[in-house]
């Protein structure tokens, strides 16, 4: 059958392009996921609606159309991200409220790392279809 | 060749590879009754009991791993003789088997439907585990009618079967419970009774519903529910208990990884497929089915005026279908959606290898067949099946594998492609 049987696939592919829109952009991606486990939550036998709202969760707009009371995520030309409410908007400043602030700016291309500087590590497997189910892992069309 | 003289009563455990034949006396195997001139053949990695009934000589050739095995007692627990004697007193109509992966269902389903033909009822068995299927090739669930003893399952006749287009009822339940129920109402007209053999897919959401949804549109006289450790409990709470028979776990079943089982089914359809021929039929003649292609009101392709070599179009109530030589770019896309909503585009050569259900007008499966190319300028599609006979195709169901013509499985289909 090649016919949906349920809206499933249509929000696993809303959350897979949203993802690639926003990669790199954690303060979105994050907005993004906290939302999906809301509306999850909220409303999980509608898959469907869950998708087609997913997208308005972040949205582009200029600075100028930004209001007081509002959520934004500001992306500086230094690299650096900050997001929070906004508290007021003046003629050369934006103030934002229960603020988070991101640096993303790109490491060099070796990093060393000092053990004892090092809080928690996880260990990240790719392909990990090839690894644990190779009777599936077809050929990518 | 190796003969064995064998007393009334006496138990042989036959170990495949091995071919067999009754010189003189009776015997059951699988609970079949066989005579003199009977041969029977066992694959490698299968094992079946022979009780004596008469007095009995039988000839024997071993292959690979074949063994035969004087056993001291019957390995048919007695429990199964008692439910089997219920069942040919009470005659029930269907009678469903339930159970994890290798409980010995199969073994179960064959013994039950020989002994019935033994005592002048005829059995269907309907073999539901669309990956591992006895009965009928992989992707499909299939009914076979014991006319004739049978030691295996897999040598009963097919008589009906019913396109699933997947090696998993996962994501396909409403083909598994309509078929199912299909290939029910069919056997019930062809034999006396239906023996359901129902997949192992029974823990979790999905496989809870799978066996639920299949006990309510299934309604059977009798559950037979092969359990080790309760297993079942929680599907047969569902039950009204005096249709529920459990029945232990046989020490003697053998389990399979699920490498081997991708193997067996690899080897199932390339068999299938050793006499196939190629098969083209015209779209204007056949309907396209459990698909969106062909479904909605053709569109004039010169008037979509994109920046691409558009082989087909139509709109649907979900907006429209394109088809394109190549793959279409984001910005022909763009202008598409802005004019007709949703855009749904499939790129020529996608359905390559796609397995599909080649059914007559009365929906009956014919056979199965692998997509070779779609011609949408002629409006042909060429399919590699064993069917023979293309007047009798009606329609053409899609499945969700791709397979080559060796039986090798190369992809799935995410749904809605088509």
């Amino acid at each position: 059958m090649t016919l949906e049987q349920s809206e499933y696939q249509r929000l696993v592919e809303r959350i897979i392009e949203l993802s690639e829109r926003y990669r790199g952009d954690p303060n979105a991606c994050e907005a993004i996921l906290l939302e999906l486990r809301t509306l999850y939550k909220k409303i999980p036998i509608y898959p469907g609606i869950i998708a087609m709202l997913l997208p308005k969760v972040v949205q582009p707009i200029e600075v100028d159309k930004l209001k007081e009371g509002e959520e934004a995520a500001l992306v500086l030309k230094d690299g650096r991200m900050v997001s929070g409410k906004v508290v007021e908007i003046g003629p050369t400043e934006i103030k934002l409220a229960e603020c988070k602030q991101l640096d993303i700016s790109t490491p060099p291309e070796k990093v060393s790392v000092r053990r004892e500087d090092v809080r928690e590590a996880k260990l990240i497997t790719r392909v990990v279809l090839e690894k644990e189910w190779p009777s599936l892992d077809f050929e990518e069309e | 060749m190796p003969e064995l003289k064998l007393k009334r009563g006496d138990v042989v455990m036959l170990e495949g590879q091995l071919s067999l034949e009754v010189k003189g006396g009776e015997v059951l195997i699988s609970g079949g009754l066989r005579g003199k001139g009977s041969k029977v053949v066992i694959p490698r990695a299968k094992s079946v009991p022979l009780e004596v009934e008469e007095d009995a000589l039988v000839t024997y050739t071993l292959g690979q791993d074949g063994k035969v095995e004087q056993l001291s007692e019957r390995t048919i627990p007695r429990e199964w003789d008692a439910l089997i004697s219920e069942i040919i007193k009470r005659r029930p109509k269907v009678i469903l088997v339930m159970g994890n992966v290798d409980v010995g269902k199969s073994f179960f389903t064959t013994y039950l439907a020989n002994t019935m033909l033994r005592h002048g009822l005829r059995a269907g068995a309907i073999d539901s585990d669309v990956g591992q299927s006895d009965i009928g090739p992989p992707t499909t669930m299939g009914l076979g009618i014991f006319e004739q003893p049978a030691a295996l399952l897999y040598e009963v006749p097919l008589s009906s079967a019913y396109f699933v287009g997947s090696m998993s009822p996962s994501e396909h339940m409403l083909e598994f419970v309509v078929g199912v129920k299909w290939l029910v109402e069919h056997g019930l007209k062809k034999a006396d009774m239906v023996i359901v053999n129902t997949p192992g897919w029974i823990f979790g959401g999905p496989g809870r519903s799978l066996q639920l949804y299949t006990l309510e549109t299934v309604d059977p006289d009798i559950v037979v529910a092969f359990q080790r450790e309760g297993e079942l409990e929680h599907l047969l709470s569902s039950v009204p208990p005096a249709r529920v028979r459990r029945l232990p776990v046989s020490a003697k079943v053998r389990s399979r990884s699920s490498a081997e089982r991708a193997s067996l089914r690899a080897m199932f359809l390339g068999k299938y497929f050793e006499d196939a021929g190629k098969l083209v039929l015209d779209l204007q003649k056949v309907r396209l089915k459990r698909c969106y292609l062909h479904t909605g009101r053709p569109v004039d392709i010169g008037t979509l005026g994109v920046q691409a070599q558009v082989l087909h179009a139509e709109q649907m109530p979900e907006g429209v279908l394109v088809v394109t030589k190549r793959k279409m770019d984001e910005d022909a896309i763009r202008e598409l959606e802005a004019r007709f909503g949703h855009v749904r585009t499939i790129t020529q050569g996608s359905e390559r290898n796609v397995i599909v259900g080649l059914t007559n007008d009365a929906n009956e499966l014919l056979g199965i067949g692998i997509i070779e190319r779609i011609d949408y300028e002629r409006g042909q599609i060429a399919v590699l099946t064993p069917v023979k006979n293309a007047g009798e195709v009606a329609a053409v169901q899609f499945g969700s594998m791709r397979i080559k013509p060796d039986g090798e499985e190369i992809g799935t289909v995410k749904q809605g492609t088509f």
